[in-house]
Order: C-alpha cells, then sequence, then structure tokens
C-alpha cells in the first residue's frame, strides 16, 4: 500500500492590486475615505485591461493630489482645476496612451470649469473621473459646487441656502449632454454592489478611451468621514439616504460612435 | 544658406520654432500675436506636427505644462493679459522643472488697455512672473531674424536648463515685415529626458515617473531646504552662463543709451545722429534682458559713463541700470511719456531720443 | 479540508469598520481592546469557520489591508 501525503495550497483570494505602490506610504487619508479605494478601482480595471505599462493618470489639487504616491503607474501632478487641459497636453503628444485625470468635485466643477469646457468642446479622447464628496477636503470642509442644499460646512455654517449659493451641480448630467462625450456615468462605493458596478462604469470608459470614441467621464460618491464630521459607516448612511438622492446612480450616456 | 523670406516678426517665430524641432503648439486669441496662432494652425498639421487652440490663455499654458512633462518640445503664445492669465502655471512648471518656451508679445497696459505696442511687462518677466523665487531666462528681439532665430536658442536653452525661456518682442516688432534668412541652428547636445511622464512602458527601466511642482512634497528633494538650494543654484548658472548683449560704439562712449526691442533700433538711430555731431554716444542692448548685463554697465559706469534708458514704458529697465551703476553714474529716462503722440499709435522716436541726448550733454 | 484566512495588515489599518459592515456573515469585529500601533481600534477575524471568502472585507478596505486566503488540503495518494 502506498504513502498517503497531504497537499497544501494557500490560494490568494482577494487583496491589495499590483498596480499599487509596495505601501501606501504615511497616512495622508482620514479613516474610511474613499480615495484611495478610488485608487484600488482604478488600479483593478487597469490590470484587468492589461495597460498599465500605456497608462498616465493626471491628479488634480486636492485630496486626491495623494494619489500620486499610490498608483504604480506614470502620474503627474496638475494645478488646481487643471488636469483635463495637462490630459490634454499628454493625450495628443502620446495618442496611444489611456490619459486619466482623478480630480475632486471642486477641482472640476468650480476653479476646473475652464478646462473642463475646453476638453467637452474639443471632444478630447481622455478619461475624466470625479470623486464627489459635496466638501473641500482637505482645506477643511468649505461648501463645494455639489454640496448639498442645507448641508454645513464651514463656510455655510447654517446650512447652504438657496438664496446665496444655489444648487448643487451635476456634473456627470451636465458632460451626458456634449456631443463629443462617448460616457457619462455615476457611481459609488458605499456598497459591495455599487463597488463593482462603479468598476464596471471605469472600465467601460477605459474602453472608450481605447477605441477612440470620445471624451469619457465617472463621477463616483465618496465618503469624507472627517469633514462631514461622522464615523465612516455614518458616512456611507448619508450616501445612502442623502447623495444618492440628490446624485442618481447609473449611466447617463453611452454610445459607441460619435459623428 | 537657408531659405530668404520678407515675413513679420510674428510669423518668423514660427517658422523659427519649426527648425528648432517643437513638435505642439497651443494658443489662444489674443492681438497682436494671433499671426503666430494662425501659423502655427496652417503650418504645423502639414508638418504632422501638433495644434491645438485651447479655450483660453489658461487653456494654453496647462495643456502645454501637459505636453513638456511627456517631453516633447511644445510652446505657447500670448500677449500681456493672456501672459498675466499664464503665471500660476508657468511658476508651477519652474518647480517641476519643465522646459517649455513661450512667446510674449507685449501690448500696453495695464488692464485691457490699447491693443497696441509697448514695453510694460519688463519687471514681470524679469522676475519670473508669477508666485514664489523663481527666474526664466527671457530673451528679447529686436527684428523678424532675432525672432526667428532666439525662438531656436529659447528651446535649447529651456532644454538645457529644464526651465521655461520666454521670448519677449511687442506689437512693432510683431508685425514689422523684413528679410529673414530662416535656417537652423545648432547649439549642441541637451539632457535626455528621462524624467519625463511617457507610459511606464516606455521607459528603459521600467519604473513609474511622476512629475509635480511640489518638489518636497512627493519626494523629489528630501525636504525644501534642497529644492530651494537646487533652484538658487540653477539661477545662478544660469546668470554666469546667459548672459546675451549688443554693444554698439561703446568703446569710446561717454553717454551710453540702455535699450532692448524696437527702442533699441530708435536709439542706434539716435546714437548715429549724435555721433554725427560729435557727441560720444553707444548702446547697450541687452539680447538676454534676464539675466541682465549688470556687470558690463557698472564697469561703463566706474569708467565715467553716464546712461540714458529708453523704454516705452514709464520706467521699469531703469531700475535694473540704477542698480547696475551702484550710484556712480547719472542715469536719464526715455520714457512711455515721450512718445510722439498722445494716443495709443505713438512710439518713441530717434529725434526725441537724440533731443534728450543733447540735453544730458 | 478547506480553510478560509483573512489576514488585517496593523500597520495599515486605519480602523474605519467597513470591513466589519460589508462581511455578509458577520466574521469581522472590533472588540474594542484590540489597536494598530498608530492607535486605531483592529478589527479581528473571529469566525474562520463561518468566512466563505467571499472577499468584500478585503475588496473595500481603503487602505488594501487586508489579505484573503483559502487553503485547501487533500489526501493525495501516493
Amino acid at each position: 500500500m502506498g504513502k498517503e501525503t497531504k497537499k497544501v495550497t494557500r490560494e490568494r483570494v482577494a487583496g491589495r492590486q499590483k498596480l499599487l505602490v509596495p505601501q501606501i506610504a504615511g497616512f495622508v487619508y482620514c479613516p474610511g475615505c474613499h480615495e484611495p479605494l478610488a485608487a484600488r478601482a482604478i488600479a483593478d480595471v487597469l490590470e484587468e485591461l492589461g495597460t498599465g505599462d500605456r497608462t498616465l493618470g493626471v491628479f488634480g489639487i486636492g485630496c486626491s493630489s495623494f494619489l500620486l504616491g499610490i498608483l504604480d503607474i506614470d502620474v503627474v501632478l496638475g494645478p488646481h482645476g487643471r488636469p483635463p487641459d495637462m490630459a490634454t497636453g499628454l493625450k495628443r503628444v502620446y495618442p496611444d496612451n489611456i490619459v486619466f485625470t482623478v480630480q475632486g468635485d471642486g477641482d472640476l466643477m468650480s476653479i476646473g470649469a475652464d478646462p473642463l469646457l475646453g476638453a467637452l468642446t474639443r471632444a478630447e479622447k481622455i478619461t475624466i473621473i470625479m470623486l464627489n464628496n459635496a466638501v473641500y477636503g482637505t482645506t477643511g470642509g468649505q461648501m463645494a459646487p455639489t454640496s448639498l442644499v442645507g448641508q454645513i460646512t464651514t463656510t455655510t455654517p447654517g446650512g447652504r441656502d438657496i438664496a446665496h449659493f444655489g444648487f448643487p451641480a451635476h456634473a456627470a448630467e451636465m458632460i451626458a449632454t456634449f456631443k463629443g462625450v462617448a460616457y457619462s456615468a455615476r457611481g459609488a462605493f458605499n456598497t459591495p454592489y455599487n463597488y463593482e458596478r462603479t468598476k464596471g462604469y471605469i472600465k467601460i470608459a477605459f474602453q472608450k478611451q481605447m477605441d477612440s470614441v470620445g471624451l469619457s467621464f465617472v463621477e463616483i460618491l465618496c465618503a469624507c468621514p472627517a469633514n462631514w464630521r461622522m464615523s465612516p459607516t455614518d458616512s456611507l448612511k448619508w450616501i445612502e439616504e442623502k447623495m444618492i438622492l440628490e446624485f442618481p446612480l447609473g449611466e447617463f450616456k453611452n454610445v459607441d460612435r460619435i459623428e | 544658406m537657408g531659405e530668404r523670406m520678407f515675413i513679420e516678426g510674428n510669423v518668423a517665430i514660427g517658422w523659427g520654432a519649426a527648425k528648432a524641432d517643437c513638435q505642439a503648439f497651443f494658443g489662444y486669441p489674443i492681438t497682436p500675436q494671433n499671426e503666430i496662432t494662425e501659423w502655427f494652425a496652417r503650418e504645423f498639421p502639414k508638418m504632422g506636427r501638433i495644434f491645438v487652440q485651447s479655450q483660453s490663455e489658461l487653456g494654453s499654458i496647462n495643456i502645454l505644462y501637459g505636453a513638456a512633462a511627456a517631453g516633447v518640445r511644445a510652446m505657447t503664445s500670448t500677449s500681456s493679459p493672456g501672459w498675466s492669465l499664464m503665471q500660476e502655471t508657468v511658476s508651477d512648471m519652474a518647480n517641476a522643472e519643465l522646459p517649455c518656451v513661450i512667446v510674449h508679445v507685449q501690448r500696453a497696459g495695464p488692464g485691457g488697455g490699447p491693443i497696441r505696442h509697448a514695453q510694460q511687462d519688463y519687471l514681470q518677466c524679469t522676475r519670473g512672473g508669477g508666485h514664489g523665487d523663481y527666474r526664466n531666462i527671457v530673451l528679447a528681439p529686436a527684428s523678424s531674424q532675432e525672432c526667428c532665430d532666439l525662438v531656436q536658442l529659447a528651446f535649447y536653452l529651456a532644454d538645457k536648463y529644464r526651465n521655461p525661456v520666454i521670448v519677449m518682442s511687442d506689437a512693432i516688432i510683431g508685425r514689422l515685415r523684413e528679410t529673414v534668412e530662416v535656417k537652423k541652428i545648432e547649439f549642441g547636445p541637451v539632457p535626455d529626458k528621462e524624467w519625463a511622464a511617457r507610459g511606464k512602458g516606455r521607459h528603459k527601466d521600467g519604473k513609474r515617473r511622476v512629475v509635480d511642482h511640489c518638489a518636497d512634497l512627493f519626494g523629489r528633494d528630501p525636504n525644501y531646504r534642497t529644492f530651494l538650494q537646487r533652484l538658487d543654484q540653477k539661477v545662478g548658472q544660469m546668470q554666469e552662463s546667459e548672459l546675451q548683449y549688443e554693444s554698439y560704439k561703446t568703446d569710446d562712449a561717454e553717454l551710453i543709451l540702455v535699450a532692448y526691442g524696437y527702442t533699441a533700433r530708435v536709439s542706434k538711430e539716435a546714437v548715429n545722429m549724435a555721433r554725427a555731431e560729435g557727441i560720444r554716444a553707444g548702446l547697450i542692448r541687452p539680447i538676454a534682458i534676464w539675466p541682465f548685463p549688470y556687470k558690463v554697465i557698472g564697469d561703463k559706469a566706474r569708467q565715467g559713463c553716464k546712461f540714458l534708458v529708453v523704454e516705452d514704458c514709464l520706467g521699469q529697465m531703469v531700475e535694473d541700470v540704477r542698480f547696475a551703476v551702484e550710484g556712480c553714474a547719472d542715469v536719464h529716462l526715455v520714457s512711455i511719456l515721450d512718445r510722439h503722440i498722445p494716443t495709443d499709435g505713438g512710439m518713441i522716436l530717434p529725434d526725441k531720443v537724440f533731443d534728450k541726448i543733447r540735453q544730458i550733454k | 479540508m478547506v480553510k478560509a484566512e483573512v489576514v488585517i495588515d496593523e500597520e495599515q489599518c486605519q480602523g474605519c469598520g467597513y470591513c466589519v459592515k460589508f462581511c455578509p456573515r458577520g466574521c469581522v469585529v472590533i472588540t474594542g481592546d484590540k489597536f494598530t500601533p498608530q492607535g486605531y481600534l483592529l478589527p479581528t477575524f473571529i469566525k474562520p469557520d463561518e468566512c466563505n471568502t467571499c472577499g468584500f472585507c478585503a475588496m473595500l478596505c481603503p487602505r488594501a489591508a487586508i489579505e484573503v486566503y483559502i487553503s485547501a488540503s487533500s489526501e493525495v495518494p501516493a
């Protein structure tokens, strides 16, 4: 009778993506912040598409800047609001690269209005990713273009008031109205289902660029526990109960050809 | 032997940039440099190179930032109000140590002002222009030929120092048609751009590149001081090595005119008129207005010369000349208030300068 | 025999609690008496037998601090 041996296999089922730098240095992000989670989602998508070697990320000013130290691809930091312009320059010079931006809601929809409109009207074949946390996070929680009516921030201590400060801006819907846009969607990271769906949106967005269809855009509702003055799990509830009501999830434009 | 063309300064910029292997131009309409943008729109696509009309000067300079980060020779051009808009990003590019060329065709100000010539941006351009401690080399062509040649030098210096370089003309030099010999000038080798963000697969070592404008924050420098020390060293090197000026009849001169751009041509004429009357006048024309030729002016001051600054503004370069003479000489000024007519088409003309020369004598 | 392992890197963890919230079977909990070197509340993987290696904890950790392994041992005839 032969001897029986034990065969042991140990397989990794889930964990950090390969396209992240070996260690996320320091603690620049607050507990529960969704910014590094966005980096993980992007890394996942780039690994699935196999394009890490020809992808460039351009990051805006704000908490998104620190993604510079997380993704293991060529990265460029832009002045506040300017990533769509810089992405234009990078893409025009090496059109075979995938060029994407990651910007906050203030970076894109406030100071970044000029570059955004330039990229939209010129139909630049870049991908813009906007992380929407409804405040200016890095500077301590001031009102942002996407702050909700009644939301208390450091510059709206009594709550955002329509008469003085208008209404929250809807990036994904607005961008979908431009002819040169191939894709515009909004996702969130507040549940595993939403995380997977949002990753799917990011993948479609990059695919639109790879197919040279037009500009692609993904807005992601992100938790900002520190500036919302909540615990991380309460922030997820705030996204579900308040933000998604104002900013519905889904795809607002998805075309395969633009003429 | 290059190709001879009868072209204005603005168009000569284009031909010079093409000779320098500029790959991309980004621009926005603004008088008096629209001929530059339109030249690139016409000619660059024919050469298979990149032209983009941006949505604003902010767009031009930031798209340029992207192209420069990708490691190609790229440029933009604008006039004074647009130049003001660009400053934040020029400061960022100085921190990021990116080469680029910016052509600035001066017009009158402040504010919207007349769309015609002036030389009112001297101090702003030669002191960096934006926030923070940095300097750009500023080249000041005084003819169409110099527009063609200096823009080529600008690309070389930008690559050599990894810094923005400004080519500053004005509406007169920009729109004046002259004979130009368009030929490529060789300046020597430039360092390899292995720092550029081109996609990880394009780098020989396969490692990622980071291009940022916060040197101490993302690891390019161990701390803020080492970054400042490096910048200081770079500025010092530029000051030492990139002086460029023309001396006209200065060997035995008792009165030296100092002028750049169109007023330098006017001053040369005035010097000739003075010499015809036996007055020993001369001209120092800075071709690089930064770094400024302090030493040669200081030496002449200590030899007993007097100075007459001729500039089409209320008095900006005169400050540098006063600084250079270190109190050893009289410094006089012919300014924008001495133009021949009070409306915006007024110019500083040779006879006005000659009158002043006679007065000083 | 199959064994699930959820490994939480205490150097990276910031105690946000997302892994606790998203585990469908409550296998990861914050007991309140374990802390990371930085002082954040460190969760514990307390029910390895209930874990089905769905990977939600690892997927939604913003710091990529969690790795999930599945080990299988079997008798192999010689």
